[in-house]
């Protein structure tokens, strides 16, 4: 009986909480008479980019919004033959190999003219490094070989991509789709250089690198990807020639699904 | 929306124009090198017009030198005092300002070739000589 009585007193609370919630408070009432330029000037600003949006994208139907993470593996490629500097790095331990990093963001996926698929990619980017140094220099009579310049291997990135998407006629079973996908990206260097670096600034800010892939849709309810990166322009300045490709693996899934 | 373009190309403007103190870099960078480490003298080279003299200390006992983060430097014929790492006509040199055993004041200045984590060449001009040494940090 008891909890009976505490259950009926609960639910008339929460109806008066309810009836009480739907009606407009005092200081609702009173924003409404008042001026709020920023607000407004925000909405003004909302306005005319949705404006813009509508009318520069036109042909751009059907945008679907991706999350998106994986694993990427990163490779240097240095020529660092011109290059002088008071410093030198030994390269006995130097690790030639591709270094696994990783990476979330967002894509948006849709169609053009309603015929050409299309993607575009906003991704952050935690890049490890292995470097491949096709020049060394000798310090004899110390033996070994060396390089005036020292590659940084830790980067961050922001990586912003379009791609063209191309679904291939093999189809295993109904549920599944293949895609190649390629276009280029802007990576924009986030993360500062290395004291070695910092020496003659030889980092670029920003990154121009060609991107192909192959992607496998199962259903929509997920897509498996494998991107392969290669550097178009030189990550470093001149006659430093720095080429930064990778690997990269992931999965995207749509953000309506998630939220 | 012109607002909007000027402050991005502004942005941008800034992001890529800042251009940063190398020279201050590159002694910082020379300090990091050198410091809380032994140098051994692996070899001494002396170049003139008539050809190149190379000695060997491999597998001998031979001069070090230490140059310790509070700017500090000891070596092994005795000598204490500080030193400085400057450039100067864009050459990187090491200033070493020391008192030898019997407390007599000693100043010198080695240019740096080039230095490394556990290379370093140092040199000078003397008399149309050129005298190099080469440091290992180990020995």
């Amino acid at each position: 009986m008891l909890v009976f009585c505490c259950l009926i007193g609960s639910i008339i609370v929460q109806a008066q909480q309810k009836t009480n919630s739907n009606k407009p408070s005092t200081a609702s009432l009173d924003s409404a008479y008042l001026l709020h330029p920023f607000r407004d000037k925000v909405q003004a600003f909302k306005k005319s980019v949705k404006k813009e949006f509508n009318q520069v994208f036109i042909d751009f139907k059907d945008n679907k919004v991706y999350l998106l993470s994986g694993i990427g593996f990163s490779k240097q490629f240095i020529n660092a033959s011109g290059y002088n500097s008071s410093f030198n790095y030994d390269l006995a331990n130097n690790k030639s190999a591709f270094k696994p990093g990783y990476y979330a963001g967002f894509r948006v996926d849709g169609i053009y003219k309603e015929n050409h698929l299309y993607s575009f990619g906003f991704v952050l980017d935690r890049i490890s490094s292995g470097t491949d140094y096709s020049s060394s220099i000798s310090l004899q009579p110390f033996i070994g070989d060396f390089s005036r310049f020292k590659a940084d291997d830790q980067f961050l990135h922001l990586m912003i991509a379009a791609h063209y998407k191309k679904l291939l006629p093999f189809k295993p079973n109904e549920r599944s789709k293949f895609y190649v996908v390629g276009g280029p990206s802007i990576d924009t260097r986030l993360s500062g250089q290395s004291a070695d670096n910092l020496v003659n600034n030889n980092y670029h800010r920003f990154l121009i690198r060609a991107d192909i892939g192959l992607e496998y849709e199962n259903q929509s309810f997920y897509t498996l990807f494998m991107h392969y990166k290669q550097g178009v322009t030189s990550f470093t300045r001149s006659p430093v020639s720095t080429y930064l490709n990778s690997l990269e693996i992931g999965l995207m899934i749509k953000a309506s699904d998630l939220f | 929306m012109k607002k909007s373009i000027l402050i991005i190309c502004s942005s941008l403007f800034l992001l890529t124009s800042c251009k940063k103190d190398t020279t201050g870099a590159e002694i910082n960078l020379t300090y990091q090198m050198i410091a809380e480490k032994v140098w051994y003298l692996d070899y001494s080279q002396t170049t003139t017009s008539a050809g190149t003299t190379t000695k060997t200390y491999l597998g001998q006992s031979t001069y070090f030198v230490k140059f310790l983060k509070n700017l500090s430097t000891v070596d092994s014929d005795g000598l204490n005092g500080s030193f400085i790492v400057e450039k100067a006509n864009g050459i990187l040199q090491i200033h070493v300002k020391a008192k030898t055993v019997g407390s007599n004041t000693l100043e010198y200045i080695y240019n740096i070739e080039t230095v490394g984590a556990n290379n370093m060449i140092l040199y000078y001009l003397s008399a149309g000589s050129t005298i190099k040494f080469y440091y290992n940090t180990s020995h």
